[in-house]
Parts: C-alpha cells; sequence; structure tokens
C-alpha cells in the first residue's frame, strides 16, 4: 500500500454523520472536548426493549443534503451514507468538473454490518400484515448491503470499480484497504467509508442475542472499556465516508493531501472468541506495520477497538503489548467511540476521520466516560492531549471475529 | 368510466412512489418523453402500477410496466379501464 513506486492512498476529503455531530466540524469538535452523547434509547418501536441507552443521530434532515427521489428508495442508513459522501466530497472540493470527462476514473466502496432495517421492517409488516401487494418495489434494493455503494455510484456518476464489504465492525476498515487496492490498480479516487442504522426495533431485536450488548440503562456507565465497570458496548448509528485519491492524482487537482493509509491487515480469530482475538489483532498490528513499513515506535496514537467486555479489553491491551513491546506503556491510547457507541462498520471509519482530524490538530481526543483504568496502556482520558502525532494506529474488531488494523501518515501538507 | 387515470393523478403518484415532483402541465406539454427523462426508473414505474392495483383491486395490463412514456401509460391503462369497464369481468 505504501511503496514509494506504488500509487499510494490519501485522503483528501473527510463526511461525517455521527451521533455527537452532523458535520465533520461538530463531530471533531464534540470528539475533541470529550462530550458523551450516549442517551437513553428514543427511537419509536424500541423504547420497551432491553437495550436502553445507544448513540442516535438527532437533528438529522436527510432531506437537506439528498434529493427526495434517492431517499423514498433508500434506508436511513443509505441516507446517512449519502449525506456522509455528499460532505466529504465538498471536503475534497471533488465535483462533477474533476471527473466528467473520466466518470470510470472514481469508484465507490462501502462497508454495512447489517443492511436497512428500518426500511426492510416497514415492508415486512406491509407483507404479513397487509399482503404481498403492498410490499413496495424498493424493497428489493432498500435493505441490501450493497444499497450504499449503488447509489452513491448512481448520484455521482461514479463508473468506476464499485464494491461493498458485508462484514462486522472491522469491515469498515477493510473497506478503506479495499479502496487502497482499487487505487493501486489504477483508479483515481473512490469515495469510500461506512454508517449504519442499527436503531430501527426490529434491528435492536437482532442485537439483543449479543452476549456483549449492554442493557445498562446509565448513559454515563453503560459503555466504559477498560475499566473494572466494562459491562459490555452500546451500538451507535451514523458513520463516515471519505474521499481517497491516488496521490499524484489528488496533487494534480491541487487537493489538500489530509492523510496517506499507509497499511492495513486483516485476521479472524472467531465469533465472541476474545481471548484468541489478543493473537488475531496483533497478527493484524503486525501486518499493518510491515505493509506501512512502519516501526513500532513510529506509532503516536493508538484508536483502541475498545469493545467494553473485560475479556476483550484485556486481550485488545495485551496485542497492543506484543506488537509494540516497549514503546506499549508510553504510547496514548484513545476510544472516543465510548462518547458516541459503536456504530458497526461506521465505528472504525469515524476513528479514521478522527485520526486524520487528531493529527492535524496534534492533540489526542480524550476517552469520554472512562476513568479508573485497569490495563496497562496509557489511556487517554478526561481531556483532550496535546501532541505531535504523525502516525496513528487504528484498530477494530467485530462481533463476528474479524480483526482488522490500519496505519495512516499525517498528510505532508497539513495545516497545524 | 370515472376511474380514468389523469396527468394529475400520475404526477402524484410519481411524487408518493418515488419521490419525484413533476409539475402535471409538464407532463401534458411532455407526454412522448420518457419516463427516464422525468426521473422515473423501472422501479418506480412498477410502485406506480402496484399503488394502481391495490386501489381498483384489480392487476394492470402486463406491459404496464414496460411502458417509456407516460403517454403509453395512460392510453394502456385507460385503454384497459375502459375495456373492463364495459365488459365487466369476473373475479380480480
Amino acid at each position: 500500500m505504501s511503496s514509494p513506486k506504488e500509487r499510494r492512498s490519501v485522503v483528501t476529503g473527510i463526511g461525517v454523520i455521527a451521533p455527537n455531530g452532523v458535520s465533520t466540524d461538530a463531530f471533531w469538535k464534540a470528539t475533541r472536548e470529550g462530550i458523551s452523547v450516549l442517551d437513553v434509547v428514543t427511537r419509536e418501536g424500541c423504547e420497551h426493549l432491553p437495550l436502553k441507552v445507544a448513540g442516535e443521530v438527532r437533528g438529522f434532515d436527510p432531506a437537506d443534503l439528498i434529493e427526495e427521489r434517492y431517499l423514498v428508495q433508500t434506508d436511513r442508513f443509505t441516507h446517512f451514507a449519502m449525506a456522509a459522501a455528499n460532505l466529504a466530497l465538498d471536503d475534497a472540493r471533488l465535483g462533477r468538473a474533476d471527473y466528467n470527462d473520466s466518470p470510470f476514473a472514481v469508484g465507490v466502496v462501502t462497508a454495512a454490518g447489517s443492511g436497512g432495517g428500518e426500511f426492510g421492517q416497514r415492508e415486512l409488516q406491509r407483507l404479513w400484515g397487509q399482503g404481498s401487494r403492498h410490499v413496495g418495489p424498493y424493497q428489493s434494493i432498500a435493505w441490501f448491503y450493497a444499497a450504499s455503494t449503488g447509489q452513491i455510484s448512481i448520484r455521482g456518476g461514479f463508473k468506476g470499480p464499485c464494491g461493498v464489504v458485508a462484514s462486522d465492525e472491522a469491515g469498515g476498515l477493510d473497506a478503506l484497504a479495499h479502496a487502497c487496492r482499487t487505487i493501486r490498480r489504477g483508479t483515481d479516487a473512490v469515495v469510500v467509508g461506512a454508517a449504519e442504522a442499527p436503531l430501527a426495533p426490529y434491528s435492536v431485536v437482532c442485537q439483543l442475542g449479543y452476549d456483549d450488548l449492554s442493557t445498562l440503562d446509565d448513559p454515563a456507565r453503560a459503555y466504559r472499556p477498560f475499566t473494572s465497570g466494562a459491562c459490555g458496548f452500546v451500538p451507535a448509528e451514523g458513520g463516515a465516508m471519505l474521499v481517497v485519491e491516488e496521490e499524484a492524482a489528488a496533487r494534480s487537482r491541487g487537493a489538500t493531501v489530509r492523510a496517506v493509509l499507509s497499511g492495513h491487515a486483516a485476521t479472524f480469530t472467531g465469533a465472541s472468541l476474545w481471548e484468541e482475538s489478543r493473537d488475531g489483532l496483533a497478527h493484524a498490528i503486525r501486518g499493518a506495520l510491515e505493509d506501512a513499513r512502519c516501526a513500532p515506535e513510529e506509532i503516536d496514537v493508538v484508536f483502541a477497538d475498545a469493545l467494553g467486555v473485560p475479556a476483550a479489553d484485556r486481550a485488545e491491551a495485551l496485542a497492543i503489548a506484543d506488537t509494540l513491546g516497549r514503546h506499549a506503556p508510553q504510547v496514548p491510547v484513545t476510544a472516543p467511540k465510548t462518547g458516541t457507541g459503536r456504530a458497526y462498520c461506521g465505528a472504525p471509519v469515524l476513528d479514521i476521520a478522527a485520526a486524520v482530524l487528531a493529527m492535524e490538530d496534534g492533540v489526542v481526543p480524550p476517552t469520554p466516560n472512562v476513568v479508573d483504568v485497569c490495563h496497562d496502556l496509557d489511556v487517554v482520558t478526561g481531556r483532550a492531549r496535546p501532541g505531535e502525532l504523525r502516525t496513528a494506529l487504528v484498530l477494530s474488531r467485530g462481533l463476528m471475529g474479524s480483526n482488522a488494523a490500519m496505519v495512516l501518515r499525517k498528510g505532508p501538507k497539513s495545516p497545524s | 368510466m370515472t376511474a380514468q387515470l389523469t396527468l394529475d393523478e400520475l404526477a402524484a403518484l410519481m411524487k408518493s412512489a418515488a419521490g419525484l415532483t413533476v409539475d402535471p402541465k409538464e407532463l401534458a406539454n411532455r407526454s412522448e418523453s420518457t419516463f427516464a427523462e422525468f426521473g422515473l426508473d423501472s422501479l418506480g414505474l412498477l410502485g406506480i402500477v402496484g399503488e394502481l392495483e391495490n386501489r381498483h383491486g384489480r392487476p394492470m395490463p402486463t406491459d404496464a410496466e414496460r411502458c417509456k412514456t407516460p403517454r403509453d401509460f395512460l392510453d394502456l391503462v385507460n385503454t384497459s379501464q375502459k375495456h373492463t369497464d364495459t365488459v365487466p369481468t369476473t373475479g380480480a
């Protein structure tokens, strides 16, 4: 991914729709301040379910950014992805004029963990309540994992290679890696990321089977990884989309290189086998470092997976120690997602966005709601910690057993 | 015979089924233009056909969802409408 002779993938635009902000600026301000927006679930039909606390995206009107013709045929998860893609393209100043003559030079990749549960539930209710004739035809596309990639591609006129990673949380990083491979094979730009909408009643019921789901009703205590109070994770909706471009192509159109996606690796160790995830995650970290030609000492900050399950937290702390060695106790570790919840595939992409912004601002955002860390890690708690950040390591594990790691480096011309 | 589909109704259906805001006058002026030019895709037209079937409680002609233009669609739907109104068939 990073050989100088190769086509390097750089981040030129970031678009975020998250519980703590429906724009990249709002997200970063809240993340940097360590504001927790975890709150009682208020979504209609969810109030009586055992999941009490989540990260809801509030104050988001997709019609502000996306035409109604797309909204009627898509689920909320695609609304998030399309809106975030819009923001990312604006941020990158990548418009139709840039690719009108070469639409095949721009691709789209998204990751999805569950597809369109809200849309699907509505149509299934019509099926069993009124009969098959009352199921709308857009059901055939709206709840697919692939919906967001397809709609972003259609709306933007992006005719380059498109793909979908259907996976657990780690799929968010795998989608970015797929975008890098796409660029290496000759595509100039890829709109890539993930957004999820897992808070429809049907979707929540599906998650109730996860032993790792926190059902605590106190937003300040429901999701506290790396502490003795760890009792599982809190789900969230939203996510982020990025514009990733081949470095020379980005420079030739005058785009700002925000960060370089330098290395990635992924492994699989099985669902809920958290002890085993230690070796799996460590192997992924080593692979990502090697891919990036990066020494462990070069890592200036780690964005942890931070599942909030004691065995998983222990495995992650050990994996970091196994791979970063003597550097491990010194490197700042953060998990801003404790203030928003885990948006499944969207979660690690939000971490990538935060990592780019953290390197630009020279500050490690804190880990909300977490105090008294009980692992041998330097977890940044309370308030943001200033420091020069040139290289970040982002980790992600999924409930189904995927482990992934990504190394990114600060853009050479980042404002600071 | 009172149940003839009008351009106004078609415009309203395009709004409700496919999220398209189309001025009925525009639809009248350009009734030979393709649905695609109005932004309506095949699934959108299928949704309109389904809505009409549910409304009237009987199936539309088999080719209804293959119509390319508003004019073709109105002609086909309203012809079949007239046919079934004047020569009632049994069952639905």
